[in-house]
């Protein structure tokens, strides 16, 4: 099948990008499915001044350079948009708006996050007649008018100061106690010294007012429960963000309440080869360096994972003698009993089998392939089929004419 | 990208003198959200060849156009029939909004 990759990676941001560098040089076929532009919301950072080796470099740039060194590994990239997955077999299925259909060993999730909505009145209604999300994209629109921002961290005050280029004045609506800002330290001290900006403490907002085109907001003051009105004619929102993994509820995937996957040290989640890196997982600081660091972890395990399931197959589904696969338990001391005898039993019968061990507490999703719950457990294969179960019992007759 | 740029004298003769049933969409060059829809729209407008037209306006470069609808913002996707504005779609749409808008227009 021409559709058929080691590694697939959806999502072209920081994280998908590096992960796809390592799985490159690690000569994995390795595809990246993106549906936007290549560098994902970072295209939306003008300006990025703590990425090591980069003193001051724009979003943008800084992608087109993680893609270029993803190119020249041989990386494959696909503009499409995944709607649905099937990650919880050892085949990984993948299937695009476009009807596309790709299987993979392993898949790694790096789809990160979109603006969040506050879903209030006149938002939805008045976008692109006011409302907007993306200071590098609107703030042109607004010259000489009053906008309002609506958040205090670093994308609110930061967008906020470059739309004052344009703006007559900037409110920035605060839901903290006056002088606190989520934002950077350098940031909040530029904005205070910003003549154009302005500052509303305590209050958040209930509603955009306006018929064809923003009039202006209604405010909510957080302490006295009051309502007011301020006119403006665009109102940017910057209320933190969303995770795009919508498409994989229902897929098996653990996902906590806000729509975070969470991962152990090796990015890993809850289905064997399936890893979650960048903003779209469950951490600390979401940064670009992060996820660049996510994505290799992510890369580098996924390459061992199908290391291993390669020697698995060339040893066990393609071996010339007959294997006995044994399901082991190491805190079963039955287990570990009923695997020296079986030992004996082979080597008396003149190694008639290839004993191939498993050990259930790690390997979850070949206990699950074969059905088996309990350990002792021996599956018997002949050319990659099973041909036959034993009976597990600590009798070396019985065990033995089961082998004949 | 395969749809014809407008500038002003175009738009005037292709929008109010031929009287075409097209779109425009309002975009510009360093607009991430644009690079989601810009493509989108080429891929659709073979489907309406010699039916529906599609055109492209960079607000850089043709200001007064973006002006002379009060635009706020980009990408938007403004839709005509017979010399009339029948009106727009903001932000980043979806592939079905935008067929649903042409039939509508189309039906009118």
């Amino acid at each position: 099948m021409a559709n058929t990759y080691d590694l697939i990676i959806i999502g072209g941001g920081p994280a998908g990008l590096s992960a796809a560098i390592y799985g490159g040089r690690a000569r994995l076929k390795t595809l990246v499915i993106n549906k936007g532009t290549i560098g994902g919301l970072v295209n939306t950072t003008r300006e990025i001044v703590n990425y090591p080796g980069y003193t001051q470099v724009s979003g943008p740039d800084l992608m087109k350079d993680f893609h270029k060194h993803a190119q020249s590994f041989g990386v494959e990239f696909l503009k499409e948009e995944v709607v649905s997955v099937d990650l919880s077999q050892e085949e990984k299925t993948i299937k695009t708006k476009k009807g596309k259909e790709f299987s993979a060993k392993a898949v790694i999730i790096a789809c990160g996050s979109e603006p969040r909505l506050l879903n209030i009145p006149g938002e939805k209604r008045l976008r692109g007649s006011g409302v907007a999300y993306c200071a590098t994209c609107d703030a042109e629109f607004f010259e000489g008018e009053d906008v309002v921002v609506v958040g205090s961290g670093d994308q609110a005050i930061e967008e906020g100061m470059y739309i004052t280029k344009f703006a007559r004045k900037v409110t920035v609506i605060v839901l903290h106690d006056e002088g606190i800002l989520d934002c950077n330290k350098v940031s909040a001290e530029r904005a205070f010294n910003n003549p154009k900006i302005e500052f509303v403490w305590n209050a958040t907002i209930e509603e955009v007012l306006g018929e064809e085109n923003v009039e202006g907001v209604k405010l909510k003051n957080l302490k006295t429960g009051s309502s007011s009105e301020l006119t403006c004619q665009g109102v940017f929102f910057f209320v933190g963000m969303v995770p795009s993994t919508k498409y994989l509820i229902d897929c098996g995937i653990e996902i906590d309440k806000r729509g975070y996957i969470p991962v152990n040290d090796l990015m890993e989640t809850n289905l064997e080869g399936v890893y979650a890196v960048g903003d779209n997982r469950i951490k600390y600081l979401r940064q670009v360096v992060s996820a660049a660091g996510d994505g290799a972890t992510a890369a580098v395990a996924a390459e061992r994972y199908i290391e291993e399931l390669n020697v698995f197959n060339s040893n066990v589904l393609q071996s010339e003698k007959k294997v006995l696969l044994l399901f082991e338990n190491a805190q079963i001391n039955e287990s570990l009993e009923f695997g020296t005898l079986l030992e004996e039993v082979n080597s008396e019968s003149a190694e008639n089998y290839k004993i191939v061990k498993v050990d259930m507490a790690t390997k979850k999703n070949l206990a699950q392939k074969y059905d088996i719950k309990t350990a002792p457990a021996v599956i018997v294969l002949e050319k990659g089929k099973e041909i036959k179960r034993l009976t597990c019992v600590l009798d070396k007759d019985k065990l033995k004419s089961q082998l004949c | 990208m395969s749809l014809q740029q407008l500038n002003s004298n175009s738009f005037e003769e292709i929008i109010y003198d031929d009287c075409e049933s097209c779109l425009v969409i309002f975009s510009r060059k360093d607009c991430h959200v644009c690079k989601e829809v810009v493509p989108m729209l080429d891929e659709l407008k073979p489907q309406y060849e010699g039916k529906f037209g599609f055109f492209y306006v960079d607000v850089e470069e043709d200001k007064n156009l973006f002006q002379r609808f009060s635009l706020k913002g980009v990408p938007q996707i403004l839709f005509f029939a017979n010399g009339e504005y029948q009106g727009k779609l903001a932000g980043k749409v979806e592939e079905e909004a935008v067929e649903e808008k042409i039939a509508e227009v189309l039906n009118a």
